[in-house]
């Protein structure tokens, strides 16, 4: 009992000089079977903001899915500009060769934790384009979380996507976990096969980054 | 009135080898070598724009067709007609001057024939890739010897690499 007491004694001494390794332990903890993680996961699936990507035609029933009809705005997420302020990305349709390249470029810009929803045949397995020279399927490139089936699918269609991915990251705590270890156990980190932006003669720290 | 296709006859005179006004428009075919001459003297007809450039493989004959579609903003009378100035070259040696310098519209569009096909155009004031990387433009897709690698239903997909990326 006696060692015990001496312990605790010692970690409220090193809280009062400022030890950085003891605080930063106890906040982890404290993250971990806090609620806090649970508000991290309720608060992001609230907020899954899509970058505009548009790459084909699926990007015309995105324009619905936002709109005012189908209105997908009030599951808390909203077409944003900019990769920097989205945690979402919504592949739509297509992506031919020079094109998987920029959507790599807006993969590694965005934030994490990130999520990414293929939309339409053309991004499960190349729809119409399957024996196109100039085409890759959008798992080749990121990481996907949802497929939507069609061509194109409905907007409601898109509308379940996002709830499906809200109940994903609440049930699995996809977002917690991330942020608490920095990287995703569930995937593997991707790294397409094919140069598709012509960079691999180049050096490339690819060792820092996480999916 | 004068029709356009004696216009185009009497402005051409000897370099017309074929000249045929039953596709709709009318298509003139010059030797390889009085291609930028003609589309001089096809510009100072009137004829200011082009409004595409195009090539077909006849793999066959080991020839090559390229083909300008010719057309007029300013002119009211030409801007009714389109006017295709085609030329054969040598499918081995794809070598053809570049019409960029007279009309600036096929700057863009000799580009595309130039990946598509592997056409090189002479005197082309930037001869980069648009539409391919480097790597499908060195395939020249649109040729008819090359092949497309899936052609069945039975599509080859690489499932290592597929079944890495899930996790459910």
């Amino acid at each position: 009992m006696g060692s015990d007491n001496k312990e605790k004694k010692e970690e409220r001494l090193n809280l009062l000089y400022g030890d950085l390794d003891t605080v930063a332990k106890m906040a982890k903890e404290s993250l971990i079977k806090g609620k806090i993680a649970k508000m991290v996961d309720w608060a992001t699936s609230f907020s899954l903001w899509p970058v505009h990507l548009m790459t084909s035609c699926c990007g015309c029933e995105i324009g619905a899915a936002w709109g005012p009809r189908f209105d997908n705005e009030r599951f808390g997420s909203l077409p944003w500009v900019s990769p920097r302020q989205t945690n979402l990305i919504i592949v739509e349709g297509t992506i031919t060769k020079k094109m998987a390249c920029t959507l790599r470029i807006v993969w590694e810009q965005m934030p994490y934790p990130k999520f990414a929803i293929a939309m339409g045949s053309c991004a499960l397995d190349g729809g119409i384009f399957y024996n196109s020279y100039n085409i890759v399927r959008p798992w080749q490139v990121i990481p996907i979380d949802i497929y939507i089936p069609g061509c194109p699918p409905r907007p409601e269609a898109v509308a379940r996507s996002i709830i499906e991915l809200q109940k994903m990251l609440k049930n699995k705590s996809l977002a917690s976990k991330w942020i608490l270890e920095s990287k995703r156990e569930d995937k593997k980190y991707i790294i397409p096969k094919e140069d598709l932006c012509g960079w691999r003669g180049e050096k490339v720290d690819l060792t820092t980054r996480y999916d | 009135m004068i029709s356009l296709q004696d216009m185009i006859k009497e402005a051409l005179g000897n370099n017309i080898i074929k000249i045929e006004d039953n596709k709709g428009y009318i298509d003139v075919v010059v030797p390889l070598e009085k291609l930028k001459e003609s589309a001089i003297k096809v510009k100072q007809l009137g004829f200011d724009h082009v409004k595409s450039v195009t090539a077909v493989d006849y793999i066959q004959k080991k020839q090559f067709m390229v083909t300008y579609h010719i057309s007029s903003y300013l002119n009211e009378e030409l801007s009714r007609h389109v006017l295709g100035l085609s030329t054969f070259i040598d499918r081995d040696n794809p070598h053809i001057p570049s019409l960029a310098t007279i009309w600036t519209s096929a700057e863009f569009q000799e580009r595309e024939v130039y990946e598509f096909f592997g056409i090189i155009f002479d005197g082309h004031p930037d001869l980069r890739l648009l539409l391919l990387t480097p790597v499908v433009a060195a395939l020249k897709p649109l040729r008819k010897d090359f092949v497309v690698k899936e052609d069945s239903i039975n599509i080859e997909v690489d499932y290592a690499a597929y079944n890495a990326t899930k996790w459910w």
